[in-house]
């Protein structure tokens, strides 16, 4: 088997960790992402008692071969795209840690976790972006 | 005596599956923040986290106007990371001395298989050789081989091959 670059190396190793530990309402297809280490899937529940109640959802993470240094592109796709001020109809998500102010300590379990906060905001909550 | 061993029976975890999990969260307290591994050429910044010298580097020149820490974004530079020198570490040399390798961008369109091979095609100074090889008088090159010997079969099979040679590369030339 081929050396393993350090971006595939940091993937695999976060996959293990998120098989291993979920945060809770989110599920990783670990079948696609160990096939294709730069393309992951990750299916997410609407948290109860927020306006996502029993809704899912399903998340596109896409890897440069520059990560950690370098962003995921995170994306909401299929059919049901949350309704919500900071994500475009399309799926695209606004949020800042996805540009400006990543960093490579984050992770796909912190971006996961951030994205499952950003939709617990309630109207009046957020600044439009 | 039967009391200090008793004692150590103790404090040591029972069973090896404990020993281990403590032997892993041990671990995880020396990874580097970045890639995840234990930490290499570990150095540690002023706000106390750790990292190998060659992730911290390389996230430095990702943005160089703005160096922040990557788990707490205070202020880190070059110049305020301490490096951790353990015990197997016997030349404690200063990893920031240490020449970082470039990161492999590969803008050469070649060809290269895996990390280390690396091949490309090119034409250096075409015309000259034509000239070279035609124009060389007055050079005592050594006389041909004579016939029916040993050297003269290879001479002939390798001036053979050459031309072959020189023919697929008209037609590649053509007809690429």
């Amino acid at each position: 088997m081929a050396a393993m670059s350090p971006s595939e190396r940091r993937l695999q190793k976060e996959l293990m960790s998120l098989m291993k530990e979920p945060p809770p309402g989110v599920t990783v297809d670990g079948d696609q992402a160990s096939q294709n280490l730069t393309l992951w899937t990750v299916h997410m529940e609407g948290v109860p008692g927020t306006l996502y109640e029993g809704e899912k959802f399903v998340l596109q993470f896409k890897f440069t071969n520059k990560y950690p240094f370098d962003s995921p592109e995170v994306t909401f796709i299929g059919n049901n795209i949350p309704v919500h001020p900071h994500v475009y109809s399309n799926g695209h998500i606004c949020l800042s840690i996805l540009t400006d102010d990543w960093s490579p300590a984050l992770s796909v379990q912190s971006v996961c976790l951030s994205i499952v906060s950003m939709l617990k905001t309630t109207a009046g909550q957020f600044v439009l972006c | 005596m039967a009391e200090t061993s008793e004692a150590k029976a103790s404090t040591s975890p029972p069973g090896g599956d404990a020993g281990g999990e403590e032997d892993k969260r041990d671990e995880r307290m020396l990874e580097c923040n970045i890639c995840l591994d234990t930490a290499r050429d570990a150095v540690v910044s002023m706000c106390g986290h750790l990292f190998c010298w060659p992730c911290l580097h390389q996230w430095l020149e990702t943005r160089p106007s703005r160096q922040v820490c990557p788990v707490c974004k205070a202020a880190i530079s070059r110049d305020k990371v301490i490096p951790l020198y353990g015990r197997g570490n016997t030349k404690q040399e200063d990893p920031r001395n240490k020449r970082t390798e470039p990161e492999n961008t590969s803008a050469f369109p070649g060809f290269s298989f895996g990390d280390g091979f690396h091949m490309s095609f090119g034409i250096g100074a075409f015309p000259f050789g034509v000239f070279t090889s035609t124009f060389n008088f007055g050079d005592s090159r050594p006389s041909a081989a004579p016939r029916g010997t040993a050297q003269y079969d290879e001479e002939q099979f390798l001036s053979k091959i050459f031309l072959w040679v020189a023919i697929l590369f008209v037609l590649w030339l053509v007809f690429a």
